[in-house]
């Protein structure tokens, strides 16, 4: 042990003096290295373990809540779902049902099957990204090629239902923005088929094969009770042995009308975190398939509202399941245009607590591997 | 399954992608086709029609000056403003129309739902890179012009998989 280092002056806001020890050596991961995303791992290593993490969200922080406070319901809609582009759809879901609560307005049947099938095309969009990045992290290219490229399959999917490839703003209070374009159901079912048969090729060459299991099998173990106690959610508690999935616990829309099933692991390491966003795609893909067949031919797609719709004075909580897990909106209503108060739960940032429980003990190597599979968006996190 | 056996079932795996065909589209000189001709909105029924959320197309002969796509981009980007046009039209006392500022503008398609004249829609023309900031803001009269895209790619589905022809 070296001497300890009093500093002789005050220190600058943000700095620390640190007693140097021979064993142990603290490293920044992030929040420029590509391996950690917007964000910032302080990890303290002893030779090669990890002995102590600490996440350190914030980076991207741009004030979501706040600036919904003084914009109308309407426009909202396109500032909300830039915390997760690539999710956007889901990330929007809540609170547009929580606006339909507050304003007092049905949506017509054929509009909530449309949410649907746009909902599930969306969590695929972004469990595809996030397969990508997993894949490119634990040095697998191929992983990340493939990927990236089936996702477009979906991209151009969702552009001909909303006309934007990534930030659709297409749910509305009411409904929907605009009806899919005719003979819509052939091309969707055509595509979704054929993705489906390219993503049950990934079990060849990622999910069975040897050199990762090796890598992810038994690293980051997160216990069934320590995934209830953090409070973790979606693909963490599912892989974690949970059957929880708020489609089928709290169904939204028509989700009670679908035949939903959850995908349940018991080992809870990154392996299984890592493969149950593979199995929900799969599910998904059979989700949009029934909303096809049960969706009503022809009607409504939108209930018409008034220009500057007023919420009456209440407040309202309403979650759905997005690609990440639980993403939660409470609005607080004072009987104005503008919501008094709005909250996102979102998913990423109640996952990341789990970080340091798993980090614990795991060689440096391993950590983009448990780091990733937590399924983890920094730019939601910090909303 | 040994190692070498799963080791063995994935180089196999991405050996047979050698005979798919390429399913990457090659930007410049293929277009990936649309839906229809833009996004645009229909104040009669409430409902948007289906379309890319591409450049927007303004009518001269509709617009009233009336401001209300303005307003409804002022929480949004704020990437509209109001400009006096030398012609004079007679729905349009004023004389202004929207300027369109693409270096802000999200692409969000509410200044579209807001006009209630049929008078802004989106069209398909999605090429609006320019080397200065000025180049992306769009005057009423650059806005008129009816943009000229060949956009004619679609996706094609077979037995040796998805390619862009």
């Amino acid at each position: 042990m070296t001497e300890q280092v009093i500093p002789t002056k005050k220190m600058p806001p943000g700095l620390q003096v640190e007693n140097v020890d021979d064993r142990i050596m603290t490293l920044n991961v992030g929040p420029q290295h590509p391996g950690s995303g917007h964000m910032r791992i302080i990890v303290k290593i002893d030779g090669d373990y990890i002995v102590d993490a600490d996440p350190d969200p914030g980076y991207v922080h741009r004030g979501e809540e706040k600036m919904a406070e003084s914009r109308n319901y309407i426009t909202n809609i396109p500032h909300l779902e830039r915390p997760v582009i690539h999710d956007s759809c889901n990330i929007l879901y809540p609170y547009v049902l929580g606006v339909e609560d507050l304003v007092g307005i049905e949506v017509p049947e054929r509009a909530k099957y449309v949410r649907v099938i746009a909902a599930e095309l969306n969590r695929c969009i972004y469990i595809q990204y996030w397969l990508a990045i997993y894949g490119i992290f634990l040095g697998h290219s191929t992983m990340f090629m493939w990927p990236a490229g089936d996702r477009e399959l979906l991209i151009d999917l969702m552009e001909k239902i909303t006309g934007a490839r990534v930030t659709h703003a297409y749910f509305i209070p009411g409904g929907v923005r605009n009806d899919v374009p005719a003979n819509f159901e052939d091309v969707c079912l055509r595509q979704v088929n054929y993705f489906e048969k390219r993503i049950k090729e990934y079990a060849d060459i990622f999910y069975d094969n040897p050199i990762l299991k090796a890598r992810t099998e038994d690293t980051g173990v997160l216990s069934r009770e320590d995934a209830i106690r953090l409070g973790t959610t979606g693909s963490v508690l599912r892989a974690s042995g949970v059957d929880y999935d708020l489609r089928i616990k709290e169904p939204y829309d028509v989700y009670d009308e679908l035949d939903v099933h959850t995908n349940v692991l018991k080992s809870g390491d990154s392996y299984a975190r890592s493969k149950i966003p593979w199995l929900d795609m799969l599910e998904s893909c059979n989700i949009i398939r029934q909303a096809l067949e049960k969706m009503p031919k022809s009607g409504s797609i939108r209930t018409k509202l008034k220009p500057n719709p007023k919420g009456r004075e209440d407040e309202v909580y309403r979650r759905v399941e997005s690609g990440r897990g639980s993403a939660g909106c409470h609005i607080i209503s004072r009987g104005k245009p503008e919501p008094y108060r709005l909250k996102l739960s979102v998913s990423s940032f109640r996952n990341l607590i789990a970080l340091p429980y798993l980090l614990k003990g795991e060689k440096l190597g391993n950590m983009p591997a448990v780091y990733w599979s937590l399924n983890y968006w920094p730019v939601e996190a910090d909303r | 399954m040994g190692t070498a056996t799963g080791i063995i079932k994935a180089l196999n795996s991405g050996i047979k992608h050698l005979a798919v065909k390429r399913f990457t589209l090659r930007y410049p000189e293929q277009k990936l086709k649309f839906v229809g001709d833009g996004y645009q909105f229909d104040p009669a029924s409430g409902v948007a029609i289906a379309g890319l959320k591409g450049r927007h197309m303004l009518f001269h002969d509709h617009c009233t000056g009336c401001q209300l796509c303005s307003i409804a981009c002022e929480g949004v980007a704020e990437a509209i403003a109001m400009v006096k046009v030398p012609d004079k039209w007679g729905q349009n006392a004023k004389s202004i129309m929207p300027q369109i500022d693409y270096g802000k503008c999200v692409f969000c398609g509410l200044c579209v739902d807001a006009c209630p004249f049929y008078a802004l829609y989106m069209s398909n023309d999605y090429e609006l890179s320019s080397f200065t900031k000025e180049g992306l803001i769009y005057t009423p009269a650059q806005l008129q012009v009816k943009p000229q895209v060949q956009q004619d790619s679609e996706l094609i589905i077979d037995k040796r998989g998805a390619r862009h022809g």
